[in-house]
C-alpha cells in the first residue's frame, strides 16, 4: 500500500488459536486517524457494555498507526487499547521505542485479540509467519528477564514486548515492557495481556514500507532534522531526557511530595537531572526514528543490592516515585523505577499506590502486621521493594493495593478516600493540581482518569493566574483534541512542542504519506469524535451521567498546600464545581456531563446518541445551540 | 558586559532574537543574575525551566560573565 | 572519503538505515541498509554501528570479479555481473554486506555520507583519509 500503511490486519481468537489475515481497512484509518482513534471505534462497537475488562469478551488491540515506521521524526510508536480493568471504560497507552515500526516492517498494522487462551502463550511473528507459540517457558519471568530470554531464544534483531508477573497475576495497573526499559504504562493494558494468558509478542520484519509522495516526505523531514539539529533545545534534551524538568516542578510547587501531602521537596537536589546523569547515566537511548534520543539507560547502584540497568527514570517517574515516597537518593529512585519495571507494573500508578499505602502507614490505618512484619516507610527503598513484590503477587493487602488507590481505599476507609490521589480510579500524574486549577481539571475530565498527557496547562495556569479558574476549560478542550493526535497518528508528541515543529508541519507530513490531503483543523475535528465516542462507551459502560465521575479527591480542596511557595494556596469545591461548568459548556454537553445529540451529529457518530438514548443519558439540548467553535488555542497574554 | 541568550519553543518570541534566529545580544550590568536580566526584558523567569551553558544547567540564580551564551529552556509540556 | 564511527555515542534511532533505504531503493527498510546498529542490552547497555571500513576482502572474494574499488574508496557492486552467492556477505570482517529476499544482488555501501548528515550525536561522521592510512588501518 502507497500510503504509509503495511497492508494486513490480523485477528487472533486466542480460545481456538485461530489467526485470520484481513487485508487492513483503509476507510477505517481515515475516518479514525489510526492509533487511538481505531481503538475507540473498535472497542466501542466490539466489547459489551458488561463485559469484565479481564474476561473472554474484552478485546486487546495493538496498533502500529499511519505514520510510525515512515521516516518521520520520532515516528516509534505503538498503541495498545482495550477496555481499562482500572478506570472500566475505554483505555488506550503507548510506548516508543521500536515495536510499532517492525510490525509494519514485518507487514502488520493491526492486531486484535479476542477471547482468552487457555495455557499461556506469545505471540510470534516473522514476516509471514504469524503463529501463536507455547509460553510455559516464559510465564512466570519478569519482563525484562523475559525480553532478553527471547532475544537469547529467537534472535537480537526481534522486537519484543511482555508482562511481567503483575500483568500475569491481574494487578489492575499492570504495564507492557519494551526494549529494555520503554513501557506502555497507563490503564492497566498488561493486565488485560495477561488475563488473556498473552506473555508475550515478537516480531522481526524486512518488508518495505511505501508512501504516497516519497520526494516530498524526504525533503519535508530531512529540512526539518537539519534545521532542528541546531535548536537550542536540543542539547538539554539530549543530555537530560525529560529529568531535567524536576527542579522546575519544585520551585514552582507543583511536584507532589509524600503522596501529594505537599508541593515542595526539601531534598530535591538528591534526586534531580544533574545526579541521574552524573551518577547512574549509561548511554542515551532513542525511539525509532527520533534524533533528539531523550532516554536515558542508566544503571542504579545500591550497596547490597545487585547493580540493575534500566530505562529512565522519566520525570514523571522520578517525582511520583521519587519526592513522592519521600526518596534521598537517586539510585534509589532508579532502583525502585527498575523494580516496577521488571515486575511489571505501571511506575505512575505504582508511584502513586505506594505513596498513598504510605501514608496509610504513617496514619496508623495499615501496620506492619499487614505488611508481612514489614515497615513502609517514607524514603526506604528496602520497604518499597517488599511493598511491590506483595503487590505483584496480590499477597496479603498486596491484593488491596493491586485494584490501585481507589480500591484500596474503599477497603482501608477510615478517611483514606480523601488521599487517595485519583481520578476515576488511575493515579494522578506528577503535578499537583492545587496551584494550577487548569492542571486539576484536565485530571478531572481526561477520559483515562487523573493523567496529563491528554492536557497539561501549567504555564497557561502561571501566565493568567494560579488563583484563577475562569477560562481555563477552553484551552483544556483545545489541549484535549491536539494532544491525543499524537497517540492516534502514533508519532512523539514532546518533539512538537520543544523543537517549534508546527502542527501543520506534522499534517504536511501526513498528507505526503496518505495523500489525503487533511487540514489541521480537520484532523482536530476527528480527535474531538474520538473524545466523545470514548466519553459516550464510558456512560454507557457506568450507566450515570459524566458529571458523577469528573471529581478529584477531597484532598484537592479540603487540603491547602502546607509549605514550600504554595503554602496556603488551594481550590475551593465552588472553584471546581465552576471549572468543571465551564468544561461542560465549552464542549457542548449539558450540566450533567451528558453528550447531547446535536453535538454527536455534528461530528458524524450519531449511533452513539441513539444508544445513551436508549439508556437515559443522552444529553438535555442546550438552550442557544452548542457552540460552533469547541475549545479554544491558548494565546499568551501576560508572560 | 555583553551576554547572549538563546531560546527556542515558547520564549522564542518573546526574547525578540537579533542576533540569528534563536539568539539576543544583551547589555547587561555584571552583576545581576539570570533571573534579574530576564525580568529587564520582560520575560518572567516563572517560564524558564533551567538555563543552560556549556554544556552545564545553570538555575536561575547563576550570575553571568562578559560573553556567557546561554540557552533558556521552558518547561516541557508535559513530560 | 568513509566514515568515523564513535560508537560510545550511538543511540540507536536508526535513522542512518532509514535514509539509507530511501536514497539506494525508494523505500523505508531497515534491513536493506548498508549499515547495521546493533543493541546490547540489559549489558553492557550500548548501541554499536557497523560500517563498512572499505578493506576490499569483498572484491578479493568475489568469484564473478563483480565489485571494484571506486576513486571514492567505496566498493561498488555490478548488478549484472553479482548471482548473490554470498562469498562476500561471509568474507566480510565487520557484517555489512548484506542480502535481501527482494533482490538478486549483494547491498554495500557506497558512501553516499547522508547518514552522517543526519546522525545527531556524533556516532557516524564524515573522515577524509589518506588511503595509506587507511590501508594501516584496515
Amino acid at each position: 500500500m502507497a500510503n504509509g500503511l503495511a497492508g494486513t490486519t490480523l485477528r487472533i481468537n486466542l480460545i481456538t488459536g485461530d489467526i485470520r489475515r484481513l487485508p487492513t481497512d483503509e476507510a477505517l484509518y481515515r475516518r479514525w486517524h489510526g492509533g487511538r482513534g481505531i481503538t475507540a471505534k473498535i472497542l466501542y462497537d466490539e466489547v459489551p457494555r458488561d463485559a469484565d475488562p479481564l474476561g473472554p469478551k474484552n478485546i486487546f488491540i495493538v496498533n502500529a498507526g499511519i505514520m510510525s515506521g515512515c521516516y518521520i521524526p520520532a515516528g516509534s510508536k505503538v498503541e495498545f487499547g482495550s477496555v481499562s480493568p482500572l478506570t472500566n471504560g475505554p483505555g488506550d497507552s503507548n510506548m516508543g521505542g521500536h515495536l510499532g515500526p517492525t510490525l509494519k516492517f514485518a507487514g502488520y498494522d493491526l492486531l486484535i485479540f479476542e477471547g482468552i487462551s487457555p495455557k499461556p502463550v506469545y505471540l510470534f511473528i516473522d514476516n509471514e509467519t504469524v503463529e501463536l507459540r507455547d509460553a510455559s517457558g516464559y510465564w512466570g519471568l519478569k519482563s525484562l528477564d523475559c525480553e532478553k530470554k527471547l532475544k537469547e531464544d529467537l534472535g537480537e534483531d526481534f522486537e519484543i514486548a511482555t508482562i511481567g508477573p503483575a500483568g500475569e497475576n491481574g494487578v489492575l495497573f499492570s504495564c507492557i515492557t519494551h526494549d529494555f526499559g520503554r513501557q506502555a504504562g497507563r490503564t492497566g493494558q498488561g493486565a488485560v495481556m495477561g488475563s488473556k494468558k498473552l506473555k508475550a509478542i515478537a516480531v522481526r520484519g524486512h518488508k518495505s514500507l511505501q508512501v504516497k509522495d516519497l520526494d516530498s516526505l524526504r525533503k519535508q523531514v530531512t529540512g526539518i532534522i537539519l534545521r532542528t539539529q541546531k535548536h537550542p533545545n536540543m542539547v538539554p534534551w539530549q543530555k537530560y531526557g525529560t529529568a531535567f524538568f524536576i527542579q522546575w516542578s519544585n520551585s514552582n510547587a507543583v511536584i507532589p511530595a509524600y503522596n501529594f501531602q505537599t508541593t515542595f521537596y526539601e531534598d530535591i537536589d538528591k534526586i534531580d537531572g544533574d545526579k541521574l546523569v552524573e551518577k547512574c547515566l549509561i548511554t542515551d537511548k532513542a525511539c525509532f526514528g527520533c534524533w533528539m534520543n531523550c532516554g536515558k539507560y542508566t544503571k542504579a547502584v545500591i550497596p547490597g543490592k545487585p547493580e540493575v540497568h534500566l530505562e529512565g527514570p522519566e520525570y514523571e517517574t522520578a517525582s511520583l516515585c521519587g519526592s513522592n515516597l519521600g526518596m534521598k537518593d537517586i539510585n534509589h529512585v532508579a532502583y525502585i523505577n527498575w523494580l516496577l519495571d521488571n515486575l511489571g507494573m505501571d511506575s505512575m500508578s505504582g508511584g502513586g499506590v505506594t505513596a498513598f499505602a504510605m501514608e496509610c502507614f504513617q496514619r496508623g490505618l495499615i501496620k506492619e502486621e499487614d505488611l508481612e512484619g514489614h515497615t513502609l516507610k517514607w524514603g526506604s527503598v528496602d520497604d518499597v521493594e517488599h511493598f511491590l513484590d506483595m503487590i505483584a503477587h496480590r499477597r496479603g493487602v498486596g491484593d488491596w493495593f493491586a485494584g490501585g488507590t481507589k480500591r484500596a481505599a474503599a477497603k482501608i476507609g477510615r478517611g483514606s478516600e480523601k488521599f487517595a490521589m485519583q481520578v476515576k480510579g488511575q493515579e494522578m500524574s506528577g503535578y499537583d493540581g492545587r496551584w494550577a486549577p487548569g492542571m486539576l481539571l484536565s485530571y478531572m475530565t481526561a477520559d483515562i482518569g487523573a493523567h496529563h498527557n491528554r492536557s497539561w496547562t501549567i504555564t497557561v495556569d502561571m501566565a493568567e493566574g494560579r488563583e484563577k479558574v475562569e477560562g481555563r476549560a477552553k484551552i483544556v478542550v483545545y489541549l484535549q483534541h491536539i494532544r491525543p493526535l499524537f497517540d492516534t497518528w502514533c508519532i512523539c508528541r514532546l518533539f512538537w512542542g520543544e523543537l517549534d515543529i508546527t502542527p501543520e508541519e506534522i499534517v504536511e507530513s501526513l498528507n505526503h504519506i496518505t495523500g489525503w490531503g487533511v487540514s489541521v483543523d480537520q484532523a482536530l475535528r476527528t480527535s474531538e469524535m474520538i473524545w466523545n465516542l470514548n466519553r459516550c462507551h464510558y456512560i454507557e459502560r457506568h450507566r450515570d451521567s459524566g458529571r458523577t465521575f469528573d471529581y478529584p479527591p477531597a484532598r484537592a480542596w479540603e487540603d491547602k498546600i502546607p509549605s514550600g511557595p504554595g503554602k496556603g494556596k488551594g481550590l475551593s469545591l465552588a472553584q471546581i464545581d465552576q471549572m468543571l461548568d465551564e468544561y461542560y459548556s465549552a464542549r457542548g454537553w449539558d450540566k450533567k456531563g451528558n453528550p447531547t445529540r446535536e453535538l454527536l451529529r455534528d461530528l458524524g457518530i450519531d449511533f452513539a446518541a441513539d444508544n445513551l438514548e436508549k439508556l437515559g443519558f443522552l444529553g438535555e439540548p442546550i438552550p442557544g445551540g452548542i457552540p460552533s467553535v469547541r475549545g479554544e488555542k491558548y494565546k499568551p497574554k501576560a508572560f | 558586559m555583553v551576554i547572549y541568550l538563546k531560546a527556542g519553543g515558547e520564549l522564542r518570541s518573546k526574547l525578540q532574537p537579533d542576533v540569528d534566529y534563536y539568539t539576543r545580544r544583551i547589555e547587561a550590568e555584571a552583576g545581576k543574575t539570570l533571573s534579574d536580566i530576564l525580568i529587564g526584558i520582560g520575560i518572567s523567569p516563572a517560564f524558564v525551566a533551567f538555563a543552560f551553558k556549556d554544556g552545564q544547567l545553570k538555575r536561575l540564580d547563576y550570575l553571568p560573565s562578559d560573553g556567557d551564551i546561554i540557552t533558556l529552556q521552558p518547561p516541557v509540556s508535559g513530560g | 572519503m568513509r566514515i568515523k564511527v564513535n560508537r560510545d555515542k550511538c543511540t540507536g534511532c536508526r535513522l542512518c538505515l532509514q535514509i539509507c533505504t530511501i536514497e539506494h531503493f525508494r523505500e523505508i527498510n531497515p534491513k536493506k541498509a548498508a549499515l547495521r546498529v546493533e543493541a546490547k542490552f540489559p549489558d553492557p547497555g550500548k548501541f554499536r554501528p557497523y560500517v563498512c571500513t572499505q578493506c576490499g576482502k569483498c572484491e578479493e572474494v568475489c568469484p564473478e570479479g563483480a565489485i571494484s574499488r571506486v576513486a571514492s574508496g567505496a566498493y561498488l557492486v555490478d548488478k549484472d555481473k553479482c548471482t548473490n552467492c554470498g562469498e562476500c556477505v561471509s568474507a566480510c570482517p565487520v557484517g555489512v554486506v548484506f542480502q535481501h529476499p527482494d533482490h538478486d544482488f549483494v547491498i554495500i555501501c557506497n558512501f553516499c555520507m547522508l547518514c552522517t548528515e543526519l546522525c545527531n550525536t556524533g556516532a557516524l561522521v564524515k573522515w577524509e583519509k589518506a588511503a595509506s592510512l587507511e590501508a594501516k588501518e584496515a
